[in-house]
């Protein structure tokens, strides 16, 4: 689903933020990135989306070469990697219904597509009472589950998400795991980047550890560190 | 649904931009007005070139009733001079024809005089070279009398020889340096609004650089994104455009319709002419609108 070769990512101001990283993910996997702040984690993340492409190396998503898509064909990726950030990303003027419905709008999905799947999406991420209230209103751990419903709401192949426990507290943070792990079960490819060492010993998934750029672990079923 | 989604992202960014569309649209309109006055000014003075020399550099106008014979005759003999270019016929029928469109609305001759009785047939002639004028007079016999200035020409059948070199070159003269005086004022204006159009877009796009940046991550094309934008430039490009044509048909009904009537031999812009700058003004707009979405959204939307 998923695949870096030998990718290093130099950024203009000269700082090397990946160096010959090769990972593989086969669909329907969940993978941690662990690592400090600056060792990368990030930037493969902004990598997968082609927010930034490669300085070398070349990176698959579901069998395309990011390197050879053109700017056209970046939104058709996007709308097959859903994007989960720390900071949820709602927009404060619309309601949970309107901000889930906002992601399938504006890639011009019909009125009826929108009114199906919305609901539906919030009742499975357990938003089913929310519909109308303004993110303001929720705690984090519920904001934090309207912007997975976006993300989640197109049905993508791949989920990529970004520190999404880095505001909550632990308790919240095991109830957003559940979240991603119900996700991942329906098959979506999750690959999700923290540093948040309790979850990730928890969960027992795969961890892939950076270190200044460089995979220093791969390991199937492991812990933080 | 789409329709309905630009509409609405259109209509909030205007509303949230107000102050600035409002600077946007005013300057639009001051550039487009100062356009089309430019166009009109032209207009005006090509009217009264047209009824003051019948564009033309020189008149032969010749003797009533003028023999078919004598105007073959004469007209063979003007065109094997060097100095003469083309020589159009015009009879009286003719000649009080383009007369009445010229002053349509308004009179030409006191009334109760017959256009067709008061107009000589005439010889109108486009010098080749318009230094070489004295060819014409010679090769008619005519001569200035040293008094009056009149011209009396041996030529039998010929009344008169009218030289309007002079007055062309200075009426020519005068709609260039007005018309491409006020254009240039224009151009600084339809700059100005370009770059006024281009930063309410800017703002805009500033103020919902959040949503943008979801659009974005959730898979929305780059068009999506940036037909709201355009459209709402169009919009207040739009705007000023209408606005500037009615100033225009304010400007020709309370100063131009005033001078209907008053003026002898003066023709005098209409209607028409203020519609048919329309055109220009709206093609104007919608340049105004793509060059400033253009620079507007240059750099801020690339993937």
């Amino acid at each position: 689903m998923i695949s870096l070769q030998r990718v290093t990512k130099t950024y203009k101001n000269g700082v090397t933020a990946l160096t010959d990283v090769s990972v593989e993910v086969q669909k329907g996997e969940f993978v941690f990135i662990v690592g400090q702040s600056g060792s990368g984690k990030s930037t493969m993340i902004r990598l997968l989306l082609k927010e930034e492409a490669t300085t070398r190396g070349d990176i698959y998503v579901g069998g395309k070469n990011l390197n050879k898509m053109s700017s056209w064909d970046v939104p058709k990726l996007r709308r097959n990697v859903g994007t989960v950030f720390q900071d949820y990303k709602l927009l404060t003027d619309k309601t949970v219904f309107d901000n889930v419905a906002f992601g399938l709008e504006v890639i011009g999905k019909q009125k009826h597509v929108i009114d199906q799947r919305v609901p539906e999406i919030l009742e499975y991420v357990g938003l089913g009472d929310k519909v109308n209230n303004y993110p303001d209103e929720l705690s984090g751990g519920e904001q934090q589950r309207v912007s997975i419903a976006r993300a989640c709401v197109n049905r993508p192949l791949v989920l990529l998400a970004d520190e999404p426990t880095g505001n909550l507290d632990p308790n919240t943070s095991v109830d957003i795991m559940r979240l991603l792990d119900k996700v991942n079960r329906i098959g979506t490819t999750v690959v999700m980047a923290t540093h948040d060492q309790a979850i990730v010993d928890a969960m027992r998934k795969r961890v892939i550890e950076l270190d200044k750029g460089h995979v220093v672990r791969d390991q199937s079923r492991g812990v933080y560190s | 649904m789409r329709l309905d989604y630009y509409f609405r992202e259109t209509a909030s960014g205007l509303r949230r931009n107000g102050v600035v569309a409002f600077a946007a649209m005013s300057t639009a309109f001051i550039a487009l007005f100062l356009f089309g006055l430019a166009l009109l000014i032209a207009r005006q003075f090509d009217l009264v070139i047209e009824a003051w020399t019948g564009n033309v550099q020189v008149a032969v106008y010749l003797d009533d009733p003028a023999r078919p014979d004598t105007v073959t005759r004469i007209q063979t003999n003007l065109q094997q001079l060097d100095a003469v270019g083309s020589i159009e016929y015009w009879d009286k029928v003719e000649t009080c024809a383009a007369y009445r469109e010229l002053f349509e609305g308004q009179p030409v001759f006191q009334e109760g005089v017959d256009c067709e009785k008061a107009i000589p047939t005439s010889l109108r002639i486009n010098l080749a070279d318009p230094s070489q004028f004295e060819q014409i007079t010679a090769a008619l016999g005519c001569e200035a009398d040293g008094v009056t200035q009149e011209i009396q020409c041996a030529e039998p059948g010929v009344r008169d020889v009218s030289d309007y070199r002079d007055l062309l070159d200075r009426l020519t003269a005068i709609t260039r340096v007005l018309s491409i005086g006020v254009l240039s004022i224009a151009v600084i204006m339809l700059a100005s609004a370009i770059a006024l159009v281009a930063n309410t877009l800017r703002m805009g796009m500033f103020a919902r650089r959040k949503e943008i940046g979801i659009m974005r991550l959730v898979g929305a094309t780059n068009w999506r994104i940036r037909v709201p934008f355009l459209i709402e430039g169009m919009v207040e490009a739009l705007i000023g455009a209408i606005a500037a044509l009615a100033a225009l048909f304010v400007i020709k009904v309370f100063f131009i319709d005033r001078l209907r009537g008053e003026l002898q031999f003066f023709p005098l812009i209409r209607n028409a002419d203020v519609l048919a700058v329309a055109p220009w003004i709206l093609i104007a707009a919608a340049a105004v609108a793509v060059i400033a979405g253009t620079i507007g959204m240059r750099r801020f939307l690339d993937v």
